[in-house]
């Protein structure tokens, strides 16, 4: 039969031009994984945070009291227990961010200037204070100088270091530890950027070393503000310590005052926002702070010629010295945490009043083999690798939006609540999931999932999501728009040359990300705390109870446990990432 | 497969790219400014402007990386960007080579080469025999296994420009790609670019800010200035009738000078500079008594002994340029460039400066009588 080429075309040519037309309409409204990346954070971070810290204002429009708006929930934040909380915190966070600066500038400068024997081992060890939370720094401690811990059934007199311990030193000392990362790597950084150049041009114009000391610290002084301001904030919103060595010591800090406001009935929601926002507002201060301290100091030492730094030689008693320094530092920071927590889950007995005690494996025996101690470890493992998968794929679109050349308005907006969210403490996250979620008109719209480990899943991501997109913003930074361009150009669609060029380029960073992301939410703490679902208590909340049951053995041998399993999963990661990975993956964001 | 000459042309289906009315806005800023441009089948265009110009957000526009705020452009027939609608630049069939290369680090010299194969869906020998022509054309056959970091500047570019002829684009576009190179690299690779482009017989479109380049490379060039295009024509016609005071400068200038029109009629002008007169090419919009800058191309400068159309100077700086020597003058109405003689004429020296009528062109002016001032700014221009 022949075709009537004239039917065909009378066919199809209108339908053609109407499907164009209808496109070019209504292109602009399809479904597009931006607009799902948009409905996510809005759902997840913008909602939540909002309807919580708006009640502070406004009790009436969240049906929390009877005013429109109102600044009197702010009244009782500075006054009575929570006033004392808040300047302790405030004293703790300043304490706390000088100590750790100081000290990452120390080991920076021994780490990469000089040929100090111990530098070695610093590298693993950073990575290592990266993935222990506060709580379980401080456990560590607690087990071993408390009444009846390691150290005194052991025969050690420990009282004097014990009260020091649970109070103000010990709380700034954990939190310092817990600080030193941040501050070592941002400063470091910096340090790694300046090259010798800087120091030799003081010098062959007429400087002395002291000057050049001088111009080197100058340039150093932007990584030294923002390490201070990062320390800050960390130290201020952290829970681990407040929940731990602040409870026992009695000395209130403001997260474990919100805690507690949390569970007293009836729970003032005005009070606790308001708290919130204070501490917010702290947080924001000082990034304030930091950019108003370095208007017009953002030296950008970092250029292709830059030549790498002199190695300063030791003589053998300054290799010997700062060996020693760096040792008794890491023994501070992580051997005395690691052998309170190893120890501790070896004895067996220990937390109960039994006089004698022996030394075995039978609490790791007990954790493996009681669905009680052992599921946590499940379940938060569930937890971590869907929270690690969804918020890194969330943060690599973040990071795409933030590193963009293009100004848009979905940069600003991104980069704000991704600020506003890094500076907002677990638990103030965690209380605003609690109160968002349970409002009547989230049920009446048939969100049911209060309680429920979607919510869990979504509160741990979304707590995750800033730091996450912060990581990866660098490495985002650093691929020329150019390159996604050429794959365009030369035929790919956008999924696909994200997948052919963006991907590969990032692969070890996305592979780092999602391990910190894992490994952190494994042992995470306050929104944990806050909103697991009734009958399956995550890990943090899993040793929390074996411990306010006395059962430290039992709660110790899961925290040692959790960090092994954690570990493992690390070291499978890199080997599947190493063995399968085509060759051109691996070699970039290689770290050197 | 054709062959003219000697040359071996491969006739692809090369594209006639028709932009009518295109704008493109950043902001306040007009990149774009209601832009009309053809660029005819098998023809090597290139587009040269100073940065600002608009010449990267029109060939980004073209490849269909930036969307036009308004206007159409058209390959042949088929309309790739109109009113509410932008065709995916993975549709266009075309291919682009990038300022800074682009090139894929993770990927060898060979995948590299071959990602722009992969919408022609050719069988893996087929595939494999146009990757190693490819890479052999450019002179890397033997680094189709290294990756970008193993490979020179040249080397990069080389592979880019193999990525781009690979596949056998209907349309070429060309991003500035020589101007990260040295000197004697960008000549070799300019050769190649020239050659390799005509031999696939694609439609060319490059853009550079660089005169010589683009003299070497076109057919046809087209000079712009903030978003808009001044003059589109051949080498030759831009060079010997420029548009506007702009494309002139913007040419090749190897100074300036402010006079008074003496008289002007059919295309020649008189202008008077002091006691001296300079005759000189012009458009007919100059009137007697005009204030008038001639601009004087550096071919159209010789030293002389005495005659017509000379100005005294002196010598300020002298060059040794291999074939012979270039001089700085400076005469009582300003500095020449580029005063070319086989044979050195030492600085301090008194000397007479021919200008050719030919290349001495004179634009009106409303500038005050400066000549320093214009002479100093155009110094370096050539």
């Amino acid at each position: 039969m022949a075709l009537d080429s004239g039917l065909l075309a009378r066919r199809w040519v209108p339908f053609s031009s109407e499907r164009s037309q209808l496109r070019r309409k209504f292109g602009r409204i399809r479904i597009t994984p931006m607009a799902l990346f948009w409905t996510l954070i809005i759902l997840i971070l913008v909602i939540p945070i909002l309807l919580f810290l708006s009640v502070a204002f406004s009790p009436r429009l969240m049906s929390q009291g009877h005013q429109w708006f109102t600044l009197a929930s702010f009244k009782p934040v500075f006054s009575g227990s929570y006033g004392i909380a808040l300047l302790h915190s405030l004293l703790l966070g300043i304490v706390a961010s000088l100590g750790a600066t100081v000290i990452a500038l120390s080991m920076a400068w021994l780490v990469l200037r000089t040929d100090t024997p111990a530098r070695i081992i610093w590298n693993s060890t950073i990575f290592a204070l990266f993935l222990a939370p506060s709580y379980l720094i401080a456990l560590g401690w607690q087990r071993l100088f408390e009444q009846r811990g390691v150290l005194e059934i052991m025969g050690f007199y420990v009282e004097p270091i014990r009260n020091l311990l649970y109070g103000p030193v010990g709380i700034c000392m954990v939190l310092m530890v817990k600080g030193l990362p941040f501050a070592y790597l941002v400063i470091a950084n910096a340090m790694r950027g300046l090259g010798e150049e800087f120091e030799q041009a003081v010098r062959v114009h007429g400087g002395s070393r002291v000057e050049a000391f001088k111009v080197m610290a100058n340039l150093l002084t932007p990584s030294i503000f923002s390490a201070m301001a990062i320390v800050f904030a960390e130290a201020i919103s952290d829970f681990g310590v407040a929940s731990t060595l602040s409870s026992v010591g009695h000395f209130s800090v403001a997260t474990y005052q919100l805690y507690q406001g949390i569970n007293s009935i009836p729970v003032n929601f005005p009070v606790s926002a308001a708290t919130s926002i204070t501490l917010l507002s702290l947080v924001l201060l000082a990034i304030f702070a930091q950019n108003r301290a370095l208007r017009g100091r953002s030296f950008r030492t970092l250029s292709g010629r830059t030549r790498p730094a002199t190695i300063t030689k030791l003589s053998f008693f300054g290799k010997f010295s700062t060996s020693t320094y760096i040792i008794v530092l890491l023994l501070m920071v992580l051997g005395i945490p690691i052998f309170g927590a190893v120890s501790a889950s070896m004895l067996q007995g220990l937390g109960s009043l039994l006089s004698h005690y022996s030394i075995n494996f039978s609490n790791y025996s007990r954790v493996l083999h009681s669905r009680f101690l052992r599921n946590p470890l499940i379940y938060s493992t569930q937890m971590s690798l869907i929270t690690a998968t969804l918020s890194v794929g969330l943060a690599a679109i973040a990071s795409k939006v933030l590193t963009s050349i293009k100004p848009s308005k979905s940069k600003k907006f991104v980069d704000f609540f991704l600020l506003a969210a890094v500076a907002l403490p677990g638990i103030v996250f965690a209380i605003g999931y609690i109160f968002t979620y349970n409002l009547r008109f989230i049920n009446d719209l048939g969100l049911h999932i209060y309680g429920t480990s979607f919510l869990l899943a979504l509160a741990y991501s979304a707590n995750a999501l800033p730091s996450t997109s912060r990581s990866l913003v660098g490495n985002m930074g650093q691929i020329q728009e150019s390159m996604m361009d050429a794959a365009r150009v030369h035929g790919s669609k956008p999924a696909r040359a994200w997948i052919d060029v963006t991907m590969p380029l990032i692969a070890r960073p996305l592979l780092i990300a999602w391990l910190l992301t894992f490994s952190g939410t494994l042992l995470e703490l306050p929104v944990s705390e806050l909103l697991y679902p009734p009958g399956s208590p995550p890990v943090a909340v899993g040793i929390e109870l074996s411990l306010a049951g006395f059962d430290y053995g039992g709660g110790t041998a899961i925290e040692v446990l959790s960090i092994l399993w954690a570990l493992v999963v690390v070291g499978i990661a890199f080997f599947l990432f190493n063995r399968f990975v085509p060759p051109g993956w691996k070699r970039l964001g290689k770290l050197k | 497969m054709e062959e003219i000459g000697e040359v071996k042309v491969s006739l692809v289906n090369a594209y006639r790219v028709v932009i009518k009315g295109a704008v493109k806005r950043y902001g306040s800023l007009a990149a774009l400014n209601d832009f009309d441009l053809t660029i005819e089948p098998g023809t090597f265009t290139v587009l040269l402007g100073p940065s600002g110009s608009g010449k990267s957000t029109l060939i980004r526009s073209i490849a269909g990386i930036e969307r036009l705020d308004s206007g159409t452009i058209h390959f042949g027939d088929r309309e790739i960007a109109g009113e509410g609608f932008h065709m995916a630049p993975e549709k266009r069939d075309l291919a682009m080579v990038f300022q800074d290369y682009a090139l894929w680090p993770h990927m060898t010299s060979y995948e590299n080469v071959g990602y722009a194969l992969k919408r022609r869906n050719l069988d893996s020998t087929e595939s494999d025999r146009r990757i190693n022509e490819a890479l052999d054309r450019v002179g890397l056959s033997t680094k189709g296994s290294n990756y970008p970091f193993q490979l020179s500047g040249g080397e990069q570019q080389r592979v880019a420009l193999a990525r781009a002829i690979v596949g056998r684009p209907s349309l070429l576009l060309f991003d500035e790609p020589l101007s990260n190179l040295d000197a004697d690299l960008r000549e070799r690779l300019r050769v190649e670019i020239a050659t390799l482009t005509r031999e696939i017989g694609a439609t060319a479109c490059y853009i550079t800010h660089d005169q010589s380049e683009a003299f070497a490379l076109a057919d046809t060039i087209g000079v712009l200035q903030s978003g808009t295009l001044q003059q589109i024509g051949k080498p030759e016609e831009i060079y010997r009738n420029p548009a506007n005071r702009f494309v002139t400068a913007f040419t090749g200038v190897s100074g300036s000078f402010l006079g008074t029109v003496e008289s002007a009629t059919a295309g020649k002008a008189i202008v008077v500079l002091g006691q001296y007169r300079i005759e000189c090419r012009t458009s007919n919009s100059l009137k007697v008594g005009d204030l008038a800058e001639v601009l004087i191309r550096p071919s159209a400068t010789s030293f002389t002994q005495s005659g017509s159309n000379t100005l005294p100077a002196i010598v300020l700086d002298v060059a040794y340029r291999g074939r012979g020597y270039e001089h700085v003058v400076e005469c009582d109405f300003g500095v020449i460039s580029s005063v070319f003689s086989p044979q050195s004429v030492a600085r301090g020296s008194r000397v007479e400066i021919y200008v050719d009528p030919e290349g001495c062109i004179a634009f009106p002016t409303d500038k005050a009588f400066s000549p320093g001032a214009v002479t100093q700014s155009l110094i370096g221009i050539k």
